[in-house]
């Protein structure tokens, strides 16, 4: 089913696309860059956890989720896609390299901005579970979104939800929203939320909540592909 | 096995839509067979079929001892290779990193890229990115992926539609070599000369029937009314019937040295198509 050779074929393939893709190589630095900017304006003092995760958010929406669907997207909208599949490569080995580069490229910016805000909050098991578990509930997403979407520019349409409100989730304070109503109690499941939540305690209900959220992609991400298989 | 592939009673409906219809050819091991038919006759439908992009609603389909339900595996495909309208490349990679990709795909070791490149007379291109190639060299890194890892059956969906004659010729040349080495070459075109120089069989698919099916050859000896058309030197055209007793005829017109010009009716596969179907090839 799974074949390292082929895998290494598309990651080195990605690798090379990626670096000539002025689009996708611009998504790492919006998470450097606001790091600097936060770091900047807290003069010295160490950040609060919620302005930490919301530059995680940004790093798993805006390069994880963006790059896996923009890379999906292209194969689908230039037919290199089915180039691919009609190769002995399987749609996991094409997932799997794919998934390598995005990897890559996520925590390669991950771990410069936190460097950049200060990484010792991150320095244990749990936070470290929770920052794989969130990586792979934003991949999954990507994959799915792009194997439907039919071109790059439809993703940017797509996107845009996936970034405010999972994203952007550490934000909904400023949104006036009542402290006990039921779309702050909603806001509260979501994976960055409980991400945050796994800071406050020594609770590791967090972890499975956040364990659920992943699953669910994973469903999203399998009827995406199920739908796109099922062309006749 | 004899047959490279099988097909029995094939049938593939979209909808309300009859794309082929009970269709039943074989294809010879080493051959060149064509499939020839206007747009929308089902030629790229059956080629989706019998590499196992689209399963069949009813019939049989064995291509290299592989039934329908094998047709997806990775032993399957890396014994084949496609190139179709759809065909695609990395357009901000090179050539040779495009073949590369396929090259370890495939397993096929990197040296057969230079190979590749020979045979399509791109060696001198390797380092260009894709984007800035021609048209019709486009459609050759194409072939060459598709033929990069020395595959026992090769499916080819217009494989010269955006060549210019050399090219063309050129890429003709490729496939007989490909072939005399020993590999089935299945392709659909519309290029009636095409598939005349190229293909050992041919079959006419029209409206998902195929109509007719036999060697390039062997059609144009069935469907020729076997007469003599003649041109005089004085300006007289005559058609004169292939009997015995219009020998004499003949043979008068060529003692007194009155004919100028003289050959056999042999109607182009592009007229045996019109008159089997009714339809131009377009």
């Amino acid at each position: 089913m799974m074949n390292v050779q082929r895998i290494n074929a598309i990651f080195e393939k990605d690798i090379k696309d990626f670096m000539k893709n002025m689009m996708l190589l611009m998504m790492p630095l919006i998470p450097i860059v606001l790091a600097l900017i936060y770091t900047r304006i807290s003069d010295g003092e160490s950040l609060p956890i919620f302005l930490i995760y919301l530059v995680v958010g940004v790093t798993f929406s805006a390069v994880t989720s963006s790059s896996m669907m923009t890379m999906m997207a292209e194969e689908n909208e230039k037919k290199t896609l089915r180039g691919l599949m009609l190769s002995p490569a399987s749609f996991l080995d094409i997932i799997i390299g794919k998934s390598l580069v995005t990897g890559l490229i996520t925590f390669t910016a991950l771990i410069i901005s936190l460097a950049i805000m200060g990484i010792d909050p991150f320095l244990n098991i749990k936070a470290i579970i929770a920052l794989i578990l969130l990586f792979l509930f934003f991949l999954f997403l990507g994959i799915g979104i792009g194997l439907f979407s039919k071109s790059i520019a439809a993703t940017s349409a797509y996107l845009m939800p996936v970034m405010f409100l999972f994203g952007f989730t550490p934000m909904v304070d400023s949104f006036g929203l009542a402290e006990d109503g039921i779309a702050m109690a909603v806001f509260e499941t979501f994976p960055i939320m409980q991400a945050i939540e796994l800071h406050d305690g020594n609770s590791w209900l967090p972890l499975g909540v956040i364990f659920i959220w992943v699953a669910a992609a994973a469903v999203f991400m399998y009827s995406c592909f199920k739908k796109t298989r099922t062309d006749d | 096995m004899e047959n490279a592939i099988e097909v029995q009673g094939m049938q593939k409906v979209f909808g309300q839509n009859t794309a082929i219809n009970h269709v039943s050819f074989n294809v010879k091991k080493g051959e060149i067979f064509g499939l020839l038919g206007p747009s929308g006759s089902g030629k790229t439908t059956t080629i989706k079929i019998l590499t196992g992009e689209l399963g069949p609603t009813a019939g049989k389909v064995n291509v290299l001892g592989y039934n329908t339900n094998q047709l997806k595996t990775s032993a399957f495909k890396s014994k084949i290779g496609i190139l179709s309208d759809n065909s695609s490349l990395y357009e901000r990679l090179t050539v040779y990193d495009n073949l590369k990709l396929f090259c370890k795909l495939y397993g096929a070791p990197l040296k057969e890229i230079d190979r590749i490149l020979r045979d399509v007379n791109l060696e001198n291109d390797r380092k260009k990115t894709v984007s800035k190639l021609s048209k019709g060299m486009k459609q050759r890194v194409l072939l060459a992926k598709a033929l990069i890892h020395k595959p026992d059956l090769v499916f080819l969906d217009e494989p010269t539609s955006a060549l210019d004659p050399a090219s063309m010729a050129q890429v003709h040349r490729g496939l007989q070599r490909l072939n005399e080495s020993g590999t089935t070459i299945f392709v659909t075109t519309h290029d009636m000369e095409e598939a005349t120089v190229l293909c050992d069989r041919v079959a006419f698919l029209n409206y998902g029937d195929i109509q007719e099916a036999d060697s390039p050859a062997a059609l144009r000896y069935k469907y020729s009314t076997h007469a003599f058309h003649v041109e005089t030197f004085a300006g007289d055209r005559l058609v004169i019937e292939n009997t015995p007793k219009n020998g004499e005829q003949l043979k008068e017109l060529i003692e007194t040295g009155q004919v100028k010009m003289m050959h056999t009716d042999n109607p182009t596969l592009g007229q045996i198509f019109l008159k089997v179907t009714g339809k131009e090839l377009v």
